[in-house]
């Protein structure tokens, strides 16, 4: 188990930076996820700590041992890729073996570690397949036994179950997560998939490009977004996001929505409000929203109705109620007004005072 | 257009009818197409095939035969004359015995050296390798021609040693671009990336990954090495004067100019020298190919995959 420090790190490519100045500590044992959009720098990141690329500037320190210049196999990581990255002219026990080969370990105590790793990821009797011979769950189990065989301080997870299909995908996180609990190592996790990231982590590293837009555990980004981006990008189905004017201390959402929020930091201006599809329910604090309900899912406890409000602001409502809804019509939707939260037309939360 | 008085199951009827013929009739096109491709497949086979066939029924007659032309596509008067004469030349064994010594050497040392220039130009990494790689390709558009590549392997003190048929040719500019789009292409970056967080440097890499990874590669740019050194009989003819270091060609070479310089009177024994030399060529040309086609079912397998390389991915 160790800590791992990130203090300043920028990364670019020739003119390009991928990374700007960031800093970032993730402390030891904790499982920390990195999740963000295609090209915002978190697979970047996890090869910096990795020692995969090489920092532009900054430190990176695991362990409190400053190791930014060091091998990767100095560093006291395992990584995990995507594509698994077997070799694929070994057996698993090989490959399992690989590194304790590596470290020049005895043979006899490489195949005592590489039958603890299997018995652990269930591979006890794969050991003699190659890895073409095994399914897609097979091999990743493979590739984090392989990780699991060196005992290290820190595992390093690159997107590991976006091959999978999505019954798999689901199976494979609960066993990271168990793998995660058992080991208790320090553990990062990249990946773009906001579930896997609220239900693996202790913390949530939302990055967006080359930059860390907020950090914190999956209930704090949840419930307390600090941008729109962050709020848009944790939950599903997304929260939605409607037009609104501020003024006077009331907030128009169209000529009869309208609602009284005492003191936001703004006036007389254009604003979003933020509100989650389940947070259309009933509620002391509450006003109706007409929607033009365009699409129905029904999912058999919940639906989701997907429509328009106003002039095509697009918007999902979680509905439980057991009222019968049809397609082109217009619905009115309770709104529960304590959970609306705020932005300004940059995206930055607008947080009321006097209450959170 | 289906007629208006016509019932709906009729236009139906009629709807499938046209269907059928339009399929039917692709089914022709098609049918004929594949018959052209197996006649021209055909032609191509003969065309290869029936010179080899020729030379074996050739190389298997009496040398009259041979020498009167009478010989077709099976032997006439069969006769092992030709083997009989080639063999029995103490020189065909030694020239045998350099040939594989030459061969197997050559090939080990090209495709090692090819390997070991190959595999750092295939990373994105290294640092002068597209300039590396300019270099290389320069070669294959200009030499240096024959008499300063003689005067280069003179000054090295190799004439009339084995290095000078091994070293001089070592290294194939075509075999060097082959490797490195394999090392390249069909060996994914996470695996090199997984070995280094692993604990493997590069030369543990290239050992233990890269080279079992790269065996059909290998058994390709083997093969083209292998078959060009057993067939080279060139430099061994500029660069060799003592004839214990002639590799088989070139006593071959030798056998049948030996055999076709007539300075005898005697016009019947001029003959029959005339009739073997015919005959001999045959003979010769089974004898020096027949550890080629020994070699090459082994690395068949190996050959119909590598030959795919860098044409598509996956």
């Amino acid at each position: 188990m160790a800590s791992v420090e990130l203090a300043g790190v920028s990364k670019s490519f020739g003119n390009f930076a991928v990374i700007e100045e960031l800093n970032l500590e993730i402390e030891e044992g904790s499982f920390t996820v990195f999740v963000g959009p295609s090209g915002c720098g978190k697979s970047t990141l996890l090869r910096l700590i990795a020692g995969l690329e090489d920092v532009s500037d900054g430190t990176v320190r695991i362990g409190g041992t400053d190791m930014t210049d060091a091998d990767p196999v100095a560093r006291g990581i395992a990584m995990v890729f995507q594509n698994y990255a077997l070799y694929p002219h070994m057996t698993v026990e090989d490959n399992i073996g690989f590194p304790l080969r590596m470290q020049g370990t005895d043979k006899a105590t490489t195949t005592r570690r590489v039958a603890e790793a299997a018995e652990i990821l269930q591979l006890d009797s794969l050991l003699k397949r190659k890895p073409a011979q095994l399914s897609g769950g097979q091999r990743q189990r493979v590739a984090i036994g392989r990780a699991i065989v060196r005992d290290p301080d820190v595992f390093l997870f690159d997107e590991p179950l976006s091959n999978l299909d999505a019954e798999l995908r689901v199976s494979m996180r609960v066993e990271i997560a168990k793998l995660h609990q058992t080991l208790g190592a320090t553990m990062i996790y990249v990946t773009h998939d906001q579930t896997e990231a609220m239900t693996l982590a202790d913390k949530i590293v939302v990055m967006r490009a080359g930059r860390i837009e907020q950090t914190g555990t999956p209930s704090q980004l949840y419930a307390d977004p600090d941008t729109q981006f962050v709020a848009g990008f944790i939950g599903s189905p997304r929260m939605n996001f409607l037009k609104a004017h501020y003024a006077d201390g009331m907030v128009t959402l169209g000529p009869d929505v309208a609602w009284p929020v005492a003191s936001l930091p703004t006036e007389n201006s254009e604003i979003i409000v933020g509100i989650r599809p389940e947070h259309f329910v009933p509620a002391p604090q509450n006003t109706n929203l007409p929607v033009l309900v365009e699409v129905l899912e029904n999912l058999g406890g919940t639906r989701y109705v997907y429509g328009q409000f106003g002039a095509e602001q697009p918007v999902i409502v979680e509905d439980r109620r057991d009222v019968e809804i049809k397609p082109g019509e217009t619905c009115s939707f309770p709104l529960d007004l304590s959970k609306a939260i705020y932005f300004d037309a940059t995206g930055k939360r607008l947080r009321p005072t006097g209450r959170d | 257009m289906v007629s208006a008085d016509m019932s709906a199951p009729d236009a139906r009827a009629l709807r499938l009818a046209r269907q059928r013929r339009r399929s039917l009739n692709t089914i022709l096109v098609d049918r004929l197409f594949m018959v052209a491709v197996y006649l021209l497949l055909i032609t191509l086979l003969l065309i290869v095939v029936l010179p080899m066939i020729y030379i074996v029924a050739s190389s298997l007659s009496s040398p009259s035969a041979v020498s009167a032309g009478r010989v077709s596509l099976w032997p006439v008067d069969f006769s092992l004359r030709g083997y009989e004469v080639a063999l029995r030349d103490p020189k065909i064994v030694s020239g045998f015995l350099n040939s594989i010594f030459y061969t197997v050497s050559g090939t080990l040392l090209s495709v090692a050296l090819t390997i070991a220039i190959a595999f750092p130009l295939s990373r994105a990494d290294f640092f002068g390798g597209s300039l590396i790689t300019k270099l290389i390709v320069f070669t294959m558009l200009f030499s240096g021609g024959l008499i300063p590549t003689y005067m280069v392997v003179r000054a090295l003190g190799m004439i009339d040693t084995p290095w000078a048929l091994i070293v001089p040719n070592a290294v194939g500019v075509w075999q060097v671009i082959l490797a490195t789009a394999y090392f390249r292409d069909a060996i994914p970056k996470e695996l090199y990336e997984a070995s280094r967080v692993d604990g493997a440097g590069d030369l543990r890499f290239l050992w233990l990954v890269a080279i079992p990874l790269a065996k059909p590669m290998i058994a390709v740019i083997a093969l083209m090495y292998a078959i060009v050194q057993w067939n080279s009989y060139f430099d061994a003819l500029i660069y060799l004067r003592n004839d214990a270091l002639y590799p088989l060609q070139l006593v071959l070479r030798n056998i049948l100019i030996l055999n076709t310089q007539s300075n005898l009177t005697d016009v019947a024994k001029a003959l029959e020298r005339q009739q073997l030399a015919d005959l001999l060529k045959y003979s010769l040309i089974v004898i020096s190919t027949v550890p080629v086609l020994l070699i090459y079912p082994f690395v068949a397998r190996h050959f119909a995959k590598g030959i795919m390389l860098g044409s598509v991915k996956g």
